[in-house]
């Protein structure tokens, strides 16, 4: 009974096993490696420390990091709920070929799609001739450069998690908010939206981290210049390639600490935002709990 | 009239789920509409709130036609059965809702607010979240919403389909209630047949996409026009039974002499059963001797069954009959002050009466295959279309092999083919008053071409056609055949006949169908009108078998493909009248 108070009654027994397994390998493999690079960080004086991470070209690098991947992790946030929304809402002929494409970025190595990317974009490949001509962008070698590599990136987190929450959206919802006089937009609006926001902010916030850490896909068309498309986690490789352990090791904190707080504020707002869409599964549980008699009456 | 559908149809896939319903309803008045799931009850629903668009008729509310006008300019209000209520919003603000998409000045909605919290007595919950209330509450929450932007008609979909038996009761009187006081013209869907008695002013049965009987539930209850509402209204034995100048008889043992006795179908409800000692203590028609073989006691009822006598009444429904040599079974329900009376036990013989009985108006009351052998009586007896009629239709289909004297009773059925002109004019001049000519392989008809070669037929085919069509899920075409030479005037008056015909056919029974005239020859039309369709059928009436050509008949009966041919004598056809 001691262990009641946390411990929910299951039909499968394991609790204990199962629990150490999850404290041994976030211990091993998350927390320990972490606590290492913190304890790295700590061998450099404090203003040794504030040269490395306030440094011109760190302070470049995080602005190119950090904004590059909200931007792209924005755009997809948008476009990836277009594709999630037509992949649930519509039958068209190829839909579970696109379906299974989505996941490509997932599959490829990182650097096959920078390679990829490198040539369509580049100054002489021919999306990057024709941008060129009509529009005059240049995408290879800029800021744009990296925004294109990491929505490549992000996108199938953004679809993948809005994606159950467009099945799982009521259709009678929107049918009732039709029959009660809402027009199209309203019921987007005000009802469809609220539905998948908490899916799409976690799809936006797995394109970001996923974003903030991209590596392989980057470097290839970002044409890596000092201050201005050079990426924080590309600093921490040269500085590696220089010997300067500990220099990696602050920078790597920096953006461990900035991400962590990052997340933490998203999951804020997400379990805020679930306590008030307390699923209909749990209000059926809570209402049979208070029906059910206590006590079988004999005979009945 | 708050709501009128007129020939409403919608297919699915290309198979009619709302076939031709047509359906006033009054204002203020609640309409349930009754019927299996599967049967186009929520799907009809949905049309009239705009939800589902139609592929063919007519919706009007309030004297609007609002067949393409979308779902939120209907002013329907429209409560689903999982109560779809806007999880992230408040109960006040879902109640709101269709005030605010309006731009109501807010204290208005709130006064709009307060009112209807307090119709379904949920005061003071405004700034609950739909989570936070138990499922019934969540329902009234719905219809309150509902009912917001004061809707010309309320349109409920299960409304207590999730909710468990003591909150749907009660839920049902406070809508009865709130109805009442709203005078809201108000349509009901449910697979419940009590809660269709408990709330409707009218119920409409609807079966296989057809409405197939809409009346006040005594009506319904107590004079049905179709086996379906028969028995899925309450349990009911359909017995075959004789019409005789005495009353309807049952009895499988064949009359001596005279004329064929006319075959018809009867109800008799299981409360309806008197059981008595014997035959002299019977104080209401007798029916037959029988042994009790079942007892089962139900609180203020007994079930009981009871064995018929061999000779005894042929229940109309196959499947149900003893095996050789023994009687059917009798469903029997009696009251508590009856089983004092004559308490009985399983194994007792008993003497049957029937208090009240009545018998439906459907002039096919059973099917019997005809044929030289045995074998190939039992061929055309297991043939799909024969055999998916005799289930849908709940009747027997018996068998019958070599010649009397007299045609079969019932609906005698031949297979077509070689020999199949000459055998269907035995049949039509010696007695039968239906015949039905079945190609072996024909399975059920999608379109059904119905066709008089005189106008004294008209009645008895329609009545007949509309009979298979209840249940048969076919579009159904009534074709007149003109001279191409005819005059201009003569086509008007003959244009008017079947116009006439078609309203007849849609008062008497229900009956929707397309009509058309059409210039040429009568055997090449309808031979052409068949050909267009894979599954097609014919209904032919006659009011003379002795004048039918038989010529163009037997190219139509004996030729391949073949299609399945009904034809109507009208000769000797009744008049329909309630026993």
């Amino acid at each position: 009974m001691a262990a009641s108070w946390f411990r929910q009654p299951s039909i499968l027994p394991g609790f204990g096993l199962t629990l150490g397994f999850t404290t041994f390998f976030l211990s091993a493999l998350v927390l320990l490696p972490l606590a290492a690079l913190v304890f790295k960080t700590t061998s450099l004086t404090w203003s040794e420390f504030l040269d490395v991470v306030l440094d011109e070209r760190a302070l470049a690098s995080y602005r190119l990091s950090f904004g590059a991947a909200f931007i792209a992790a924005a755009v997809n946030a948008f476009f990836g709920f277009i594709v999630a929304w037509s992949l649930v809402r519509y039958e068209f002929p190829g839909r579970r070929l696109v379906d299974a494409l989505i996941d490509l970025p997932f599959a490829l190595p990182t650097a096959v799609s920078g390679i990829a990317l490198a040539t369509v974009f580049s100054p002489t490949g021919w999306l990057g001739v024709k941008l060129q001509e009509l529009f005059g962008i240049q995408v290879a070698y800029t800021w744009l450069g990296v925004v294109v590599a990491l929505i490549l990136i992000g996108l199938p987190f953004v679809v993948r998690s809005v994606q159950p929450a467009l099945v799982e959206a009521q259709r009678d919802l929107e049918e009732a908010a039709e029959t009660l006089g809402a027009s199209p937009f309203t019921v987007f609006r005000r009802i469809i939206l609220p539905a998948v926001l908490p899916a799409l902010v976690t799809g936006f916030t797995m394109a970001f981290a996923r974003g903030v850490g991209e590596y392989g896909s980057v470097v290839f068309i970002s044409g890596n210049l000092p201050l201005k498309t050079e990426i924080t986690p590309l600093l921490i490789v040269i500085k590696l390639e220089q010997f300067d352990y500990n220099g990696a090791a602050a920078l790597g904190f920096m953006m461990l600490l900035v991400s962590f707080l990052m997340l933490f504020a998203i999951n804020l707002v997400q379990s805020w935002s679930r306590r008030r869409h307390a699923g209909p599964a749990d209000t059926g549980r809570r209402v049979e709990r208070r029906a059910r008699p206590r006590t079988q009456k004999v005979g009945t | 009239m708050s709501i009128v559908l007129d020939q409403v149809t919608k297919r699915y896939q290309g198979a009619p789920v709302v076939n031709d319903v047509s359906l006033n309803v009054a204002q203020g008045e609640f309409l349930v509409l009754l019927g299996p799931s599967g049967s186009g009850k929520s799907t009809l629903l949905r049309s009239i709130a705009g939800l589902t668009e139609i592929d063919h008729g007519r919706v009007a509310l309030h004297g609007r036609d609002v067949t393409h006008v979308n779902s939120r300019e209907r002013q329907v209000g429209f409560v689903f059965q999982h109560y779809a209520l806007f999880r992230h919003m408040t109960i006040g603000e879902n109640i709101e809702f269709a005030l605010r998409v309006r731009k109501v000045k807010s204290a208005e909605r709130r006064a709009r607010r307060k009112e209807l919290l307090k119709l379904v007595a949920l005061e003071g919950m405004d700034d609950r979240l739909p989570a936070q209330l138990s499922g019934g509450q969540q329902q009234r929450v719905a219809v309150a919403r509902a009912l917001a932007h004061r809707p010309a008609v309320l349109l409920m979909d299960e409304p207590f389909g999730a909710l468990d038996a003591k909150i749907r009761e009660e839920l049902r009187r406070t809508i009865r209630q709130i109805q009442r006081e709203l005078d809201m013209t108000t349509i009901l869907v449910t697979h419940d047949q009590e809660e269709a008695f408990a709330l409707a002013d009218r119920i409409g049965v609807m079966h296989q996409g057809r409405l197939l009987e809409c009346g006040k539930p005594d009506d319904l209850y107590t004079r049905p026009a179709t086996r379906f509402v028969s028995t899925f209204l309450g349990a009911a034995n359909l017995l075959l039974g004789y019409r005789t100048p005495r009353g309807v008889r049952f009895s499988s043992r064949p009359m001596a002499g005279g004329e064929v006795p006319r075959e018809v179908v009867a109800i008799l409800r299981p409360e309806e059963v008197e059981l008595c000692a014997d035959e002299l203590a019977v104080k209401s028609n007798f029916v037959s001797h029988g042994q009790v073989e079942e007892v089962l006691f139900g609180g203020a009822v007994e079930r009981l069954r009871v064995r018929m006598a061999s000779d005894g009444p042929v229940p109309v429904a196959p499947g149900r009959e003893g095996s050789a040599g023994q009687g059917s079974l009798l469903e029997v329900s009696r009251t508590l002050p009856e089983q004092r009376d004559f308490p009985v036990a399983v194994g007792q013989r008993v003497a049957v009466g029937a208090r009240s009985i009545h018998v439906l108006p459907t002039p096919i009351s059973s099917f019997t295959a005809v044929a030289a052998d045995e074998a190939a009586a039992r061929e055309l007896r297991d043939s799909p279309l024969l055999m998916t009629l005799g289930t849908r239709m709940q009747t027997r289909v018996a068998t019958r092999i070599g010649r009397f004297e007299r045609a079969p009773p019932g609906m005698p059925a031949i297979a077509t083919g070689p020999g199949c002109a000459s055998a269907a004019e035995w049949h039509l001049t010696h007695g039968a008053v239906q015949l039905l000519c079945v190609p072996s392989t024909a399975s059920l008809p999608n379109h059904v071409v119905i066709h008089t070669l005189d106008a004294e037929s008209r009645r008895a085919t329609l009545a007949v056609a509309a009979s298979l069509l209840r249940h048969v899920a076919a579009e159904a075409i009534y074709l007149g055949i003109q001279p191409a030479t005819s005059a201009e005037s003569e086509r008007g008056a003959h244009m008017r006949d079947l116009l006439d015909a078609r309203s007849a056919a849609l008062a008497d029974h229900g009956l929707d169908m397309r009509t058309e005239l059409r210039p040429g020859a009568v055997a090449e039309e309808l031979q052409k009108e068949l050909a267009a369709y894979e599954r097609s059928m014919l209904v032919l009436g006659t009011s003379n078998p002795d004048a039918i050509q038989w010529d163009w008949l037997k190219s139509l009966l004996e030729g391949t493909p073949g299609r399945p041919v009904l034809i109507v004598n009208s000769a000797r056809a009744e008049p329909a009248a309630d026993a």
